[in-house]
């Protein structure tokens, strides 16, 4: 729908208008201006650190990911055996029980999100570099969906959490969360936070550089 | 116009450098890679040294899972179990902190633990949950570069790096030395034993010992070990003495030490103590201890040496000198070309013990030895005393034997003579007493002697023994009156009146003049005279032997007395049944046929009379029955009665009630014993004797 709007008939964008919002309070400022004169925010019509935030932090991402995968999850203790559980053994051991469905879930929340986030924000920092404007809508649906779901991936982490805290029964059983925990969470707060980095007007400005 | 502008151009390209421009969130993926690498760095660097250690089994040890303790920490966890080569053994890969694996030395003892049950109690128990572990112990040393290690099948009894000293004990059996056993000092643990294993020459066992810090200084060369186990019975002339160390050696065995006498010098390692079997030989060890530089002598015993034991003393003047080592036997051939068997004792002799100093060498004992023997000391056995049959060797001095020397024998070992002992003779002799003392028929004499006192007691409960006396005395007094009797008395002056009578009628037949025939009649009647006298002096003589008889039965001893009474009566009855005494006249004859019916009345009649007695008294216990069965009529109708009153009075009661029922049954209860005691009292009427006879 957004296609067929874009290739016929481009809207006027506020850059072209020579006009540029504040980020902080959205008070529409003239180009030149520096500063807002509401709020003293730095004024920019494009946010020119963006793809480099982007990178930092999926990279960042990237490096907290390795050690949540290779480090245990899970530590537990059963009548004085421990036992370490990382995220794809935790995933296989739960196939291999017949939890068909509870696998697909951790191997959804814990493997194929996260990969999945480095490798669309990759994909969209690439492109807007690039200055490639094709398919901006189906680009700016999937920063979007990025954005949505990268929250999810925190279920892991609150799975960790609430056992941990629930199971401590001394000897008996206990759980304890193992480095990856911690890693894992870095890394999904890092991918967060490169999703937010990202401008999505960059989609809009090769776009239009393309159409233009 | 044209010249701002180019400056301008490469200003901006110079600010766009992507260097200048560079945001300060690249710190933080360049951190997270710092401390990343950091971490990767720090945990291979920790990562403790592999080492390997070799079990024959590795029963529950899981890679990754099973840990390595030592003093119960843990230094690290097995990573992999393999075998060793030819599948011998088992081979477990653990990695161990690196700083704790420089300090492992090459004897560093590692084994499993597992849960264990034993008489010394339960360990191990925490590994049935969390699986077994290994532990290590060891004495620290550094800069350790042994990465092999052999791991032991058990949990060692004396761990490496304990404050303490090891002792060796030798026994000759080990059976109740289990490993680990403790091992006391007055009563308080002090160490354990280790595993029992048997001498290189296989003629002892030893057993390791260790004795913890503190208590290893109270071991010296006075020192002297002893087993505790299980308990010990002694019986000797001092009576009977048990010994029972505690429950838990009783259980497990153990060994205990003390210091037998003061002064003993410090340990030199290569000691080794005797183990002894009680405390009691311990301590007397003192005064036989061999030393080390004891004379080995041998004896050739000619005669069996049964109850000659290695061990046994060897006594001088009744000091303990020595021992004997070994007994056994040799093939000689003699001269002649017989091959005699030869018992070959060997003993030892400690030159301390002689007198002679401790430093003395074997030299100079057999110096000495050869001089006693020139004067005549001889090798004797002789028992130990004289209620065992164990034997010593004496060595005595005889210098009355012919002159012998020491020898040398086939093995370079001296010969010390002998001489035989008396000891064979001894024994015959002991043994004789004992024989015949065993062959004494008690038994035989308790039993005649108990039966004759049951027959005493027989004869004297007898109620015919008791009425003997008495009915003996009125047999007495009858016979005294009998003869005292005028009649009786009459007789001989009836006698001669007769003789007189008989003269006349001589003298009438004389006178008549039948001189021959009278004289032949008169010489029969003078017979008839001699005898009648013969039989009066015969009278006399019965009534002292009656008297006699009077006399014993008021002493009233039993036995005797019936055996002579009836003795007694048998002579009275020979002599009232001679024909003499039927050619008394009638009157004495009577008399005498009363005294026999009386002699026989005295033979029946006490029985008799206690017969008449006992069915008077049984007729009197009928009567009285039988006039109690008169009244049980009148109970029974009575009783009778009483039921039905009592019927009557609880039909006025509910008539179902539990109670009515109860007490309805027990008067029909009562109606039943009354039916049968009156049954019985019929009986008892119609039969008395049922009552006696018990029919």
């Amino acid at each position: 729908m957004a296609d067929a709007g874009t290739a016929q008939n481009p809207p006027l964008t506020a850059r072209q208008a020579g006009l540029v919002a504040c980020h902080r309070c959205g008070r529409v400022h003239a180009r030149t201006d520096d500063t807002c004169v509401r709020c003293g925010a730095r004024l920019s019509s494009r946010d020119d650190t963006s793809l480099q935030r982007v990178w930092a932090w999926l990279f960042a991402g990237l490096v907290a990911y390795v050690p949540a995968n290779l480090y245990p999850m899970l530590e537990t203790t059963t009548l004085g055996r421990t036992a370490d559980n990382t995220l794809m053994g935790g995933v296989i051991e739960l196939f291999i029980h017949g939890s068909y469905g509870i696998a697909a879930i951790v191997f959804i929340a814990s493997i194929m999100i996260p990969v999945g986030k480095f490798v669309a924000i990759a994909y969209l920092a690439m492109v807007v570099a690039r200055g490639d404007g094709r398919l901006a809508h189906a680009r700016h649906r999937t920063y979007e969906v990025v954005e949505f779901i990268g929250r999810w991936s925190m279920i892991d982490v609150f799975v960790v959490a609430i056992l941990s805290s629930l199971i401590q029964l001394g000897s008996a059983a206990s759980v304890k969360p193992g480095i990856a925990a911690l890693s894992f969470a870095l890394s999904v707060a890092f991918t967060m936070l490169s999703a937010m980095s990202f401008d999505s007007r960059l989609i809009w400005d090769a776009d239009k550089d393309a159409v233009a | 116009m044209t010249l701002p502008d180019p400056p301008q151009m490469q200003i901006d390209a110079v600010k766009r450098s992507p260097f200048r421009n560079l945001s300060a969130v690249w710190l933080v993926p360049l951190l997270a890679v710092i401390v990343s690498i950091g971490v990767a760095w720090k945990s291979y660097s920790d990562r403790g040294t592999l080492v390997s250690i070799t079990f024959s089994v590795a029963a529950g040890v899981v890679p990754g899972e099973t840990t390595v303790k030592f003093r119960d920490v843990v230094i690290g966890s097995v990573e992999n179990v393999h075998f060793g080569p030819g599948l011998q053994t088992v081979i477990v890969d653990a990695r161990i902190d690196k700083e704790v694996a420089k300090t492992l030395p090459a004897d560093s003892q590692f084994w499993i633990v597992r849960p264990e049950v034993s008489t010394r109690g339960i360990s191990g128990l925490s590994t049935v949950l969390s699986g077994v572990y290994i532990e290590g112990a060891w004495e620290p040393v550094t800069g350790s570069k042994v990465r092999a290690f052999q791991g032991l099948d058990a949990t060692p009894v004396v761990r490496p790096g304990h404050e303490g000293r090891r002792i060796t004990l030798r026994s000759t059996d080990a059976s109740l030395l289990p490993e680990g056993a403790p091992v006391f000092f007055r009563g308080v643990e002090v160490g354990r034993l280790d595993v029992a294993r048997v001498s290189p020459g296989g003629d002892s066992a030893i057993v390791e010992a260790f004795i913890n810090a503190p208590y290893d200084q109270y071991i010296t060369t006075a020192t002297r070990f002893w087993d505790t186990s299980g308990f010990t019975v002694k019986l000797g002339p001092s009576g009977l003495d048990l010994n029972v160390a505690s429950l838990g050696s009783l259980l497990s065995g153990g060994v205990a030490f003390d210091n037998a006498f003061t002064g003993g010098q410090p340990l030199t390692d290569a000691t080794v103590f005797n183990l002894f079997v009680d405390e009691a030989s311990a301590r007397q060890s003192i005064f036989t201890q061999i030393g080390e530089n004891a004379v080995k002598v041998v004896i050739n015993f000619s005669g069996s040496v049964n109850g000659l034991n290695a061990g046994a003393p060897v006594d001088y003047r009744g000091l303990r000198v020595g021992q004997v080592t070994g007994i056994n036997a040799y093939i000689e051939t003699s001269p002649l070309g017989a091959r005699i068997v030869r018992l070959r004792t060997a003993i030892e002799i400690d030159p301390q013990a002689l007198g002679l100093d401790g430093d003395t060498g074997g030299g100079e004992v057999m110096a000495f030895l050869r001089d006693a023997v020139a004067n005549g000391l001889r090798a004797r056995l002789t028992t130990t005393s004289i209620f065992s049959a164990a034997l010593k060797i004496e060595l005595v001095e005889l210098p009355d034997e012919a002159p012998e020397q020491i020898v040398m024998g086939p093995d370079d070992l001296p010969i010390l003579p002998n001489v035989a002992s008396d000891l064979p003779n001894f024994t015959a002799t002991a043994e004789g007493v004992l024989e015949r003392i065993n062959a004494l028929p008690i038994e035989e004499v308790m039993q005649q002697a108990i039966s004759l006192m049951a027959s005493i007691e027989a004869v004297a409960a007898s109620e015919g023994t008791r009425a003997a006396p008495d009915a003996l005395v009125a047999l007495l007094e009858d016979t005294r009156a009998l003869l005292n009797k005028e009649d009786t008395q009459a007789l001989p002056t009836e006698l001669r009146l007769a003789v007189a009578d008989l003269r006349k009628v001589v003298a009438d037949l004389q006178e008549r003049g039948a001189v021959d025939n009278l004289a032949s009649v008169l010489e029969s009647a003078d017979k008839i005279a001699a005898d009648l006298a013969t039989a009066a002096q015969d009278f006399p003589q019965l009534v002292a032997d009656l008297r006699d008889l009077a006399a014993k039965a008021k002493a009233l001893k039993a036995e005797e007395l019936i055996d002579q009474t009836t003795k007694l009566l048998a002579s009275a009855d020979a002599v009232l049944g001679t024909d003499a005494a039927r050619a008394l006249p009638q009157d004495l004859s009577a008399a005498l046929a009363e005294i026999q019916g009386a002699l026989k009345d005295l033979r029946e009649g006490g029985a008799v009379q206690n017969a008449n007695a006992a069915l008077a008294s049984a007729k009197d216990a009928a009567e009285s029955v039988a006039s109690a069965a008169d009244d049980l009529p009148k109970l029974t109708a009575e009783l009778d009665g009483l039921v039905q009153k009592a019927s009557g009075l609880i039909a006025t009661y509910s008539t179902k009630s539990a109670f009515n029922g109860e007490v309805l049954d027990l008067l029909r209860d009562l109606q039943t014993a009354t039916k049968a005691v009156t049954q019985l009292a019929r009986t008892i009427e119609r039969n008395p004797n049922s009552l006696l006879i018990g029919r």
